[in-house]
C-alpha cells in the first residue's frame, strides 16, 4: 500500500536521511525507532510533503499508487489528511486555541468535500469514539492527554489508509499514554509510528525500522529484531533500555549522537566492534530480517 | 543498605501549598499535608505524574517557594519563611540537577560561568575548581570556554551535575535528570550519578515519572498522586507488592520490553 | 526579512554618516544668511538649492541630521535607563504592590499624549531641544517599561533562573547576570522602534516651535518654515520631508528586522513554512 523507495532527505547539500525504503502494508503497524537526529521525523515529514524550507527529497513514495514525492504542492495538499495524515508530538500547539474542538474535527471533513451537517454529524462520533465527550470545549479547558485524543480524531476524521504518528505519546502521562496507545491500536489503520521509546512500540507494532545516522540499519517482524538483534547498534540501544538491579552499572553506548556522522558505517565511532571494514558503507541485506552491519551479532 | 541513622536531613510536616490566579479565586491545592523524612545517606525517589505534586514539593524541599502551612527542616534547621540570605546554608549543602538540561542552562553564559555560579554566589574562591568539576563528570577542561547549545543534551546535563557539585552539597536533588534524554545516553548519566553520590557520600532525592528507573537508583520511595502521598516504603516492595490501587495503575501502564517480548 | 535589516541599516546608516561628515564638512555653513541666493534653484553650488534666507538645504539636512540622532539618542536613552529598571522589578515581583504601583503608573504615563506633555513642559521651562528630548523620553518610559516586564516574566518562569536561586543567587545577581542579558535583545528591538517615533516626534514639535530653537538646523523646523511658500517652491519641504520619513522608515525596519532577526522563535516558524 505505502510504499518508499530510495527517499534521500538533503539540506544545503548534506544528507539527512539517505536511500530508506521501506512498505507498509494495509493494517499494518510499522514502528520507525532511533534517536534524536537519526532522521526518522524527517522521513515521515517528507512523507507528508511537510519538509521545511530549504530541505528537499528525492527518491519515490507511493500512497495507493498516488505519488507522494516529486509532486506539485496542491496535489500533496489534497492527499494530505484525506489519504495520509499525522499525529504529532505536542497537542496543544496543534490545536487551533479559539476554536472549538468539535468544529476543528468537522472542519476537516468540510475542507475535503463533505457537506456540513454530516460532517458535524461524524464529528461528534468520532469524538464519542476517542472517548472526548465535550465536543464544545476549547483546547486549554482540557488536559494533555484529552487534546492528543482531538488530534486523533482530526488525523483519522478522513478516514485515511495510513497514520503516521510522531512521538505522540512522548509528551503525555504513563497512565494516559496507555489508552492512548491502545486507541491507536483500535482505530488506525496502517500505522508509520515514530518513536525513541523501544516499549512504546513494541506494544504497537508488529514490524520495526531502526534507523541511525540518516539510514535504516535493521529491519524485520519486532519480536525477530528485539530479541535477536544483528546490527550492533540495534544491540546498544536495547542493553541500554534495559534497566539493570540497583548497584550494578547500566550497558551504555559510548558518546552522544554526532551532529556529523562518519562516512561507510555512521556507527563505526561509537561501535566497540568497528574495523577497517566500516569505513565502505554496508548495504541493508537480508530477507525478512535486514541489517546493514559487517560485523553483526550472532 | 544505608539505614537513616540520628536526626533525618530532610524533615517535611504537612505540608500544603495553594496556588491561588487571583485573591478572588479559591485555589488550586497542589500539595495537601504532604509529610517525609529522609535519612542520611539515603536514595530517595518521588514518583508522580504531572499534577501530582512532586515538583511543587521539590520546590519546597529546596528553599525555593514557600509552603501555605507546615514546615520543612534541613538537618533539623528550619527552612520555612527564611529570607534568601539566610537560605546559605541550604545552598551551600543541597543542589538540585534540573529535568532539561537546555533550559536549565544560561544560553548567554559560558560553561565556566554557569559551573562556578554557585561558588561565586556563596562567596567562595573559584580558582580552578572549574576545569576539576568538568573532568569528573567527564567533560574536557576545555569546555569550560563555550556555550551550552554547543553540547549535545547528555553533555549538556553533565555540565548541570557539575554546577550542582561545586558547592561540595551534602544532597544532591535531581528533577527527572534523564527524562530528556536520548536512550542511548540516559544509561550514561545514571552511572554517573551513582559514582558522585558514591565518591562523595551523598543523599539523594530523585524525581522521576518512572517507576522503574527509581527502582534502579533509589532504595525508598514515595508514590505521590494529587498532592498526596498514596504510597511509601522500599522500592522492591512497592514494586513486587503495590498496596494503593494508584500504584498498581502506574505499574501496569509503564511498558517494558521485558513484559512485552 | 532579510531585506527589512538590510533596507533600514542602509538608511539608518545614511543618516548616521550625514550627521558625522556634518561635524568635519558641509557643502556651505548652514547658518549663513546669503541674500544675494536667495531661494537658488537645485543644481550648480547648490546641490538641492537654498531657502528664503539663502542658506544652504544639504548643509541644513546635513546638520539637521545631527540634530534629529542627538534627540533620538537622549530620549531613547532617558526611556531606556528609567523603563528597563522599573520594567523588570515589575517583572520579578509579578504580584508584589511595588509592580503594581510601578505598572499603574505606567499605565498613566502612556494615556498622556507625549506631544502635549512636551508642550506643557516648553511653556513652563521653556521650549528648547533639551526640553523636547526630556519630554519625549519621559512619554516612551513606559513602552520599555512593557517591554522589560513582558521579557522578564518570560525568562524569570525558565530553569535556569531556578537554577540560579538553587545556587543561591539573590534578586540583584539574577537581574544583572540572567535577566538583562537575555531580554537585550528584545529591548534592542524596542529601542530602534522607539528612536522612529522620537525623530517623529522632534519633527512635530520643531514644527509646531517647540523644538529645536533657531538657528539650529531641524528637519521639523525647515518643513515649519517651508509651510508660506509651500506652492510656490514645494521643494522647500519636500527635502526634510523626505528626510524624517527615509530615517523614520529606517528605525522602524531596523527594528523589524532586528526582532525577526534575534527572536528564535520567529526563526524558527519561518523555517518551517
Amino acid at each position: 500500500m505505502l510504499s518508499v523507495e530510495a527517499l534521500t532527505v538533503r539540506a544545503d547539500g548534506v544528507e539527512l536521511v539517505r536511500e530508506v525504503s521501506f512498505g507498509i502494508a494495509p493494517g499494518e503497524r510499522v514502528g520507525l525507532i532511533g534517536e534524536s537526529g537519526s532522521g526518522k521525523s524527517l522521513t515521515a515529514l517528507s512523507l507528508m510533503g511537510l519538509l521545511p524550507e530549504g530541505v528537499s527529497a528525492t527518491g519515490s513514495a507511493t500512497l495507493q499508487d498516488q505519488p507522494l514525492l516529486g509532486v506539485p504542492d496542491k496535489r500533496v495538499k489534497g492527499l494530505r489528511g484525506r489519504v495520509v495524515s499525522m499525529v504529532f508530538q505536542e497537542p496543544m500547539t496543534a490545536l487551533n486555541p479559539t476554536m472549538r474542538v468539535g468544529a476543528q474535527v468537522s472542519e476537516v471533513m468540510t475542507l475535503h468535500g463533505v457537506p456540513r451537517a454530516e460532517a458535524r454529524e461524524r464529528a461528534l462520533d468520532l469524538l464519542g469514539r476517542v472517548g472526548v465527550e465535550a465536543p464544545r470545549a476549547y483546547p486549554h479547558q482540557l488536559s494533555g492527554g484529552q487534546r492528543q485524543r482531538v488530534m486523533l480524531a482530526i488525523a483519522l476524521a478522513n478516514e485515511p489508509s495510513l497514520l503516521i504518528c510522531d512521538e505522540p505519546t512522548t509528551a503525555l502521562d504513563v497512565t494516559v499514554q496507555k489508552q492512548m496507545l491502545e486507541l491507536i491500536v483500535e482505530l488506525a489503520p496502517a500505522v508509520l509510528f515514530i518513536t525513541h521509546d523501544l516499549a512504546v512500540v513494541a506494544s504497537v507494532c508488529s514490524r520495526v525500522l531502526v534507523m541511525y545516522g540518516g539510514r535504516v540499519v535493521e529491519s524485520g517482524p519486532l519480536r525477530e529484531v528485539f530479541t535477536n538483534p544483528r546490527h550492533r547498534y540495534t544491540e546498544g540501544l536495547l542493553a541500554a533500555s534495559k534497566l539493570t538491579p540497583r548497584g550494578t552499572r547500566l550497558p551504555i553506548i559510548p558518546g552522544a549522537v554526532p551532529s556529523r556522522f562518519p562516512s561507510g558505517c555512521p556507527f563505526r565511532d561509537r561501535c566497540a566492534h568497528a574495523s577497517p571494514a566500516c569505513e565502505s558503507d554496508p548495504a541493508l541485506t537480508g530477507e525478512g530480517h535486514a541489517y546493514a552491519c559487517w560485523h553483526p551479532r550472532d | 543498605m544505608p539505614t537513616p541513622a540520628g536526626t533525618p536531613v530532610i524533615e517535611a510536616r504537612d505540608l500544603t501549598r495553594v496556588y491561588r490566579a487571583s485573591r478572588f479565586k479559591p485555589g488550586v491545592e497542589a500539595l495537601r499535608g504532604v509529610s517525609l523524612d529522609i535519612g542520611r545517606g539515603e536514595r530517595f525517589g518521588i514518583v508522580g505524574e504531572s499534577g501530582s505534586g512532586k515538583s511543587t514539593l521539590l520546590r519546597l524541599l529546596c528553599g525555593l517557594d514557600r509552603p501555605t502551612s507546615g514546615s520543612v527542616r534541613f538537618e533539623g534547621r528550619e527552612i520555612t519563611g527564611l529570607g534568601e540570605r539566610q537560605l546559605r546554608f541550604l545552598r551551600d549543602d543541597l543542589q538540585i540537577v534540573f529535568q532539561d538540561p537546555m533550559s536549565s542552562l544560561d544560553p548567554r553564559m559560558r560553561v565556566r560561568d554557569i559551573v562556578a555560579e554557585p561558588l561565586v554566589a556563596l562567596g567562595r574562591p573559584v580558582g580552578d575548581r572549574v576545569a576539576q568539576l568538568l573532568t569528573e563528570v567527564g567533560l574536557p577542561a576545555s569546555a569550560a570556554d563555550r556555550y551550552p547549545h554547543q553540547f549535545s543534551g547528555g553533555q549538556r546535563q553533565r555540565i548541570a551535575i557539575a554546577r550542582a557539585l561545586a558547592p561540595n552539597p551534602k544532597v544532591l536533588v535531581a528533577d527527572e535528570p534523564v527524562s530528556a534524554l536520548d536512550v542511548s545516553v540516559r544509561g550514561q548519566i545514571l552511572n554517573l550519578l551513582a559514582d558522585l553520590i558514591d565518591t562523595h557520600g551523598l543523599t539523594l532525592v530523585f524525581v522521576s515519572h518512572d517507576l522503574s528507573v527509581v527502582r534502579h537508583v533509589c532504595e525508598s520511595v514515595a508514590v505521590m498522586h494529587r498532592g498526596v502521598v498514596v504510597e511509601r516504603g522500599l522500592v522492591d516492595d512497592v514494586w513486587s507488592r503495590p498496596q494503593h490501587d494508584y500504584t498498581r495503575t502506574l505499574l501496569q501502564a509503564v511498558p517494558t520490553l521485558e513484559g512485552l517480548l | 526579512m532579510r531585506g527589512n535589516l538590510v533596507i533600514g541599516a542602509v538608511l539608518v546608516g545614511l543618516t548616521v554618516v550625514a550627521a558625522l561628515v556634518s561635524f568635519v564638512w558641509t557643502p556651505h555653513d548652514p547658518t549663513l544668511v546669503d541674500a544675494a541666493h536667495r531661494l537658488a534653484p537645485p543644481g550648480g553650488d547648490y546641490l538641492l538649492g537654498t531657502d528664503k534666507f539663502g542658506r544652504d538645504t544639504l548643509s541644513q539636512l546635513m546638520v539637521g541630521a545631527r540634530t534629529t540622532l542627538y534627540v533620538g539618542i537622549v530620549a531613547v536613552g532617558i526611556a531606556a535607563v528609567i523603563g528597563t529598571p522599573l520594567g523588570m522589578l515589575a517583572g520579578m515581583t509579578p504580584r508584589g504592590w511595588l509592580s503594581e504601583l510601578i505598572m499603574r503608573v505606567n499605565d498613566l504615563v502612556f494615556a498622556f499624549p507625549a506631544l502635549l506633555l512636551a508642550v506643557m513642559l516648553g511653556a513652563v521651562y521653556g521650549a528648547g531641544t533639551l526640553t523636547a528630548m526630556i519630554a519625549i523620553g519621559v512619554a516612551t518610559v513606559p513602552a520599555f517599561a512593557r517591554i522589560a516586564r513582558a521579557a522578564t516574566m518570560q525568562v524569570m518562569v525558565t530553569d535556569y533562573i531556578m537554577a540560579a536561586r538553587a545556587a543561591g543567587r539573590r534578586g540583584p545577581a539574577i537581574a544583572l547576570r540572567h535577566v538583562l542579558p537575555n531580554i537585550g535583545s528584545m529591548l534592542i528591538v524596542q529601542a530602534s522602534v522607539s528612536f522612529a517615533i522620537a525623530i517623529l516626534a522632534e519633527a512635530a514639535l520643531s514644527f509646531l516651535g517647540f523644538g529645536t530653537r533657531p538657528p539650529t538646523p531641524s528637519w521639523g523646523r525647515m518643513l515649519q518654515e517651508a509651510q508660506e511658500l509651500l506652492f510656490s517652491t514645494p521643494r522647500l519641504a519636500l527635502w526634510p520631508g523626505l528626510a524624517i520619513a527615509l530615517a523614520v522608515l529606517g528605525f522602524n525596519l531596523l527594528g523589524d528586522g532586528l526582532r525577526d532577526h534575534l527572536d528564535p522563535k520567529l526563526r524558527r516558524i519561518r523555517a518551517e513554512r
